[in-house]
């Protein structure tokens, strides 16, 4: 897999797709196939139920010592249920996996198409991998509704209607028995389902604690047998488990509410059967078949409670993918400008019909009065005025929700100014296509990504015309030429996911080695060093300075390591030192 | 992997007591099951007769009662076993990390994630696929007793096809296998491709790569169909090929009793029974194979765990599982002597030792460390608390409370930060940070020792964090206190008041601190500068 672009020209001018579009990708809806799917597997159920009922009628029959051949019919029949259901089941698997995975794919391109033009503004401001981890988990979680819910629903409804109207044809009364056993089972499933759906957003939250304080106690072992606190930690530990606990068991009513349930309306229903059934009328083996269809009716339905938890979920899981996916981006190119015009680096701007012809050719940046908001409704920093000429190393601190990453946003052009004036050689922003400004930041996060691919397509996204020689000249500049001179397969050697591990700091220097390779002359470091030791920090960020001299570098660390190496210090938080609530 | 893992229940204790309910419900279960066989076989005889149907009745409703009973029961304590098998073997994981020098823990990236997600998927197995192996070993076991008492002849058919059930299982799983194993591992790539672009997206947007990615995106999801689908189909077939075995075996079960009822050689009672009897033989076994799959992962995260656990050569070894190497002695407030012998030490995959035959002593009062960068003082410190140890040589030191450089510092309020290790009561929190001169800033604040600060302190100043740590330290009763750079980055006069703090708190205990700033070293008793060599004292 290729993570670097592939050969061959892509429509780099569709629009954006449209909210309508983008939601379509979270919505819960059953496929055509899925339907078809759900019939098949109903033919299964069907032919379970009826082996039961054919069984019973057999043996009877042949207790009452007929002639052979009378029961031939029924022995075929017995049979050829035996293996209509392995045979309708495996048919009803492979239509639904396959209309599912069909799904997948086309949902995922709408859900990254639609992912693009909000990141990474729309994010949230931190922990954005831990977002999109969740888009991904929630879009699986929605295109399996179509197998775990669609499929037993349709299959159980159709397989129920079925007994039903077999029942009722030898006898009404044990029809009405075997619906109203229906009747219980649709009531307890909407019990379950109601059940499930109370507890999930208690039991999401408590399971994300949990894992939030195991993942603290693992990764801070040693600071906290450092200051003796390793009970307090076990403390916190059994907090939260036991906070999940409860959780769990609450979920857990519903379904045993609904086993407990189903189990004994079969008993109420099996009763009923038996003693409305009229022998006399209806012969012995015919009697026995109808005392049998309720239970094995409630045995066929009896997995309708995972059914009904897997929905709840589902269900979930689309609100929150319509939550992100729902929301408009944070910038957009202005009307009237060709988005393409980045494509052709150098050419005279006058080619284009864009409203304000201006090229930028030097990235000397400057900020007047600015402000910004992600939200627009509260102003999240500025207003502010910055000088950036081509080669300024900056460092920009102060607490959190001073507004230091907001002010990497508006450099990076991942938000607007919302007042004040934003100027890149003299020109706004605002006139330019995104990619014009995009093109000259290279941001390296407190998270760069490493993908699951060679080192060479891990460096090369930032420059895919680099030729190996620029790859190695940029890892050296990064501070990797030892660790990539150990490497067994050199550029070759497959990182991420499957692939070599990197430590923390490696990591860094890898999304530095990214920057310096891109050659763009905009710099921004957002909190590089953030989960790094105190000893990797102060030297990656030596290096990083030393790597980019000749660059404008912009710096934002609530850290104080290596800040003193820059020019100037920008501190946003300097009126306001007390402690704000944790957002 | 194995179903169970006995090491399991020996090294989360707490799990011991919720498996052991699962079983005894999942017995209980079982032998309703096959009790309830019996009452439905009566009841049909007595409705196909045109018996009284009272007795029958009442014995099947009853009996159904009782498994509803038991299905309550089981759905709760299978919730609970997940929950409580799950946070046993977390809690263990982490209390055996926590115990450990950091040469036997993993790299915190690693930590992490074992502890919060995959001691996660240990849940699903306690709670799914653990009563379904009680199940399916109960329920035929108790099904193929019952009909050797009915229906020998049965039962014969049952013990003849039964095994053919696995037999065929694995024969399928050995013609596929290398096929299966191939397909696995292409499938497992091409179905985290999307995980891993969709994560990286941020960086693909930064360097204007993510539009052209789209298309690969589209591309290789409907490779992972197409292979999903290949490896499906086998899987599926082969299941779908056990079923039809079941289903034949028990259609030769139907087919013999109905011949011997013809023939009169056994009555309907025993008949119906049989057929009733013969599914409970073979379903279970089917049922376990679908939960085996989603419990592999499971299974797997148990193996890790107890990996990480009991493959740490020091617990195998049956050596002290505490942090080995450091004598501790001493208690109370009155400070107590660190003395480090003849100490070498080198880092985890590190070629040359970091400190070689060090000797170093420091008594109670202020003792400074110094030395160039890179010398391994902080090595010193971390060895002096226990937190490494020592590759050869002797660690002395009473109990001790080390502020790193970058000190924990975890959300929550001012009081739940400062309480941190030790049990402090509210007068002597206002009193440690009197000390530090933090008691007029947090009265001030509107919600003083309720405030929340977050993560890492954020919302203090630098000068603010160094003194909420310093007051912490107060805190505890340990008697020997080590600082790393306590004031490397205050201005001047956050770092005085740092240092009297410092020289007060010598008064009482046993201070080591690593520092760069002369002020203080001239205010130590003891000035102790660490070379490449054994250190030596200076005044």
């Amino acid at each position: 897999m290729s993570i670097a672009p592939t050969a061959g020209t892509t429509d780099r001018t569709a629009s954006p797709a449209v909210p309508e579009g983008r939601l379509a990708a979270a919505r819960l809806r059953p496929t055509r196939a899925t339907v078809l799917g759900g019939l098949l597997g109903g033919a299964a159920t069907s032919a379970g139920i009826a082996l039961t009922a054919t069984s019973g009628w057999l043996v009877v029959r042949a207790s009452e010592r007929p002639v052979l051949l009378t029961l031939l019919a029924a022995i075929v029949a017995v049979r050829a249920f035996g293996m209509a259901r392995p045979a309708f089941r495996y048919a009803e698997r492979l239509v639904t996996h396959d209309a599912a995975l069909a799904d997948l794919a086309e949902r995922r391109t709408a859900v990254w198409s639609a992912l693009v033009p909000l990141t990474p503004a729309r994010l949230g401001r931190r922990s954005r991998s831990e977002v999109l981890t969740g888009v991904v988990d929630d879009l699986t979680d929605v295109v399996e509704a179509e197998v775990r819910v669609t499929v037993p629903l349709v299959s159980s409804a159709l397989a129920g209607l079925g007994a039903t109207v077999l029942a009722a044809a030898f006898s009404p009364a044990v029809g009405a028995v075997v619906a109203g056993l229906l009747v219980a089972v649709a009531a307890g499933c909407a019990l379950a389902w109601w059940f499930e759906s109370r507890s999930r957003d208690e039991l999401l939250a408590a399971r994300a604690d949990v894992a939030r304080v195991s993942d603290l106690v693992a990764r801070q072992a040693a600071e906290l047998q450092a200051i003796g606190a390793e009970a307090t930690a076990l403390g916190w530990l059994d907090d939260a488990h036991d906070v999940l606990a409860r959780a769990v068991r609450r979920q857990s009513l519903g379904r045993a509410l609904v086993a407990n349930l189903l189990l004994l309306a079969t008993a109420a229903a099996t009763v009923a059967a038996a003693s409305l059934v009229d022998v006399a009328a209806l012969g012995g083996p015919v009697a026995a078949l109808l005392v049998l269809v309720p239970v094995a009716v409630g045995e066929a339905l009896a997995p309708l409670t995972d059914t009904m938890r897997a929905l709840a979920r589902a269900q979930g899981s689309a609100d929150r993918l319509a939550a992100v996916l729902g929301q408009e981006p944070a910038v957009t190119d202005p009307a009237g400008v060709d988005p393409t015009g980045v494509d052709r680096p150098g050419t005279a701007p006058s080619d284009t019909d864009s409203a304000e012809p201006v090229a930028v050719d030097r990235a000397d940046v400057r900020l007047a009065a600015a402000t910004a908001s992600w939200t627009g409704e509260r102003t999240d920093v500025g207003p502010l005025d910055l000088d950036l000429p081509v080669g300024t190393h900056l460092a920009v601190v102060g607490p959190n929700g001073s507004g230091k990453s907001t002010l990497l946003a508006v450099l990076a052009r991942h938000l607007d100014v919302t007042g004040g004036a934003h100027r890149v050689d003299g020109a706004d922003v605002r006139s330019l296509p995104l990619e014009e400004i995009r093109r000259l930041v290279a941001v390296v996060d407190d998270e760069p990504h490493v993908f699951a691919s060679t080192l060479r397509e891990n460096l090369r996204l930032a420059r895919p015309a680099a030729a190996d020689d620029d790859l190695r000249r940029a890892l050296v500049l990064a501070g990797l030429g030892p660790w990539a001179a150990g490497l067994p397969d050199g550029l070759d050697t497959a990182l991420g996911t499957g692939g070599r591990g990197l430590s923390g700091g490696e990591r860094t220097r890898l999304g530095v080695a990214r920057a310096v390779l891109s050659d763009r002359p905009v710099v921004l470091l957002d909190e590089p060093t953030a989960h790094l030791d105190h000893a990797t920090a102060v030297s990656v960020t030596d290096d990083v300075l030393e790597a980019l001299r000749e660059r404008t570098v912009v710096l934002v660390g609530h850290r104080p390591e290596g800040l003193d190496r820059l020019d100037a210090v920008l501190d946003l938080g300097t009126a306001d030192p007390v402690p704000t609530a944790k957002e | 992997m194995r179903p169970l893992d006995p090491r399991l229940l020996r090294a989360a204790p707490a799990a011991r007591r919720p498996v052991a309910a699962l079983a005894v419900v999942g017995v209980l279960q079982g032998l309703a099951t096959v009790a309830t066989a019996f009452a439905l076989a009566a009841l049909v005889v007595a409705a196909v007769r045109g018996e009284p149907l009272r007795e029958a009745s009442l014995s099947l409703a009853a009996l159904l009662a009782l498994r509803a009973g038991l299905a309550w029961t089981a759905e709760r304590t299978a919730a609970r076993a997940g929950a409580r098998v799950t946070a046993a073997l977390r809690t263990a994981l982490l209390r055996h990390w926590l115990t450990v020098p950091a040469e036997r823990r993993p790299d915190p990236d690693r930590g992490g994630v074992l502890a919060a997600q995959g001691v996660a998927a240990v849940e699903p197995y306690a709670a799914r696929f653990l009563p379904a192996l009680v199940s399916a070993a109960v329920v035929p076991a108790a099904a193929l007793v019952a009909l050797l008492v009915v229906d020998p002849v049965s039962a014969l058919v049952v013990v003849l096809t039964l095994p053919l059930l696995p037999a065929f299982a694995a024969l399928i799983g050995m013609a596929t296998r290398d096929d299966t194993a191939r397909r696995w591992a292409s499938l497992s790539a091409l179905s985290g491709h999307f995980a891993d672009v969709v994560r990286g997206l941020p960086t693909l947007v930064g360097y204007g790569r993510a539009e052209r990615q789209a298309e690969v995106v589209g591309e290789v999801s409907r490779r992972h169909r197409t292979a999903t689908m290949r490896t499906l189909r086998t899987a599926f077939m082969s299941s779908a090929a056990l079923e039809l075995l079941a289903s034949i075996s028990v259609a030769i079960v139907a087919v013999t009793v109905g011949l011997r009822l013809t023939h009169g050689t056994v009555d309907l009672g025993t008949g119906l029974l049989a057929i009733l009897l013969a599914p409970e033989a073979y379903w279970p076994v089917r049922r376990v194979g679908a939960a085996f799959h989603d419990a592999a992962d499971g299974a797997e995260a148990v193996a890790d765990v107890l990996a990480a656990i009991d493959g740490d050569p020091a617990v195998a070894d049956g050596a002290a599982t505490g942090r080995s190497g450091v004598e501790r002695s001493g208690a109370g407030r009155s400070g107590v002597d660190v003395r480090l012998e003849d100490v070498t030490y080198t880092y985890p995959g590190a070629a040359s030792p970091v400190l070689a035959g060090l000797d170093l002593a420091a008594g109670p009062g202020l003792t400074v460390l110094t030395g160039p960068s890179g010398c391994g003082k902080t090595t010193v410190l971390e060895l002096v608390a226990g937190l490494r140890t020592p590759d050869t040589g002797s660690v002395r030191a009473g109990r001790t409370h080390l502020v790193t450089q970058r000190p924990f510092l975890p959300a929550g309020t001012l009081r739940e930060v400062l309480r941190l290790g030790s049990d402090a009561d509210d007068p002597a929190l206002w009193d440690a940070l009197r000390a530090v001169g933090l008691d007029g800033f947090v009265a001030a604040l509107p919600a003083a020792l309720d405030t929340r600060v977050g993560d890492d302190g954020v919302g203090l100043s630098a000068g603010q964090r160094a003194r909420v740590v310093l007051a912490r330290a107060m805190l505890s009763d340990a008697p020997v206190l080590l600082l790393d750079e306590p004031t490397a980055h205050l201005d001047p006069a956050a770092s005085a008041l740092v240092h009297d703090v410092l020289a007060r708190l010598a008064e009482r205990r046993t201070v080591l601190v690593v520092t760069h700033r002369p002020e203080l070293v001239a205010r130590a008793d003891r000035h102790l500068t660490l070379a490449a060599r054994p250190v030596e004292a200076l005044r």
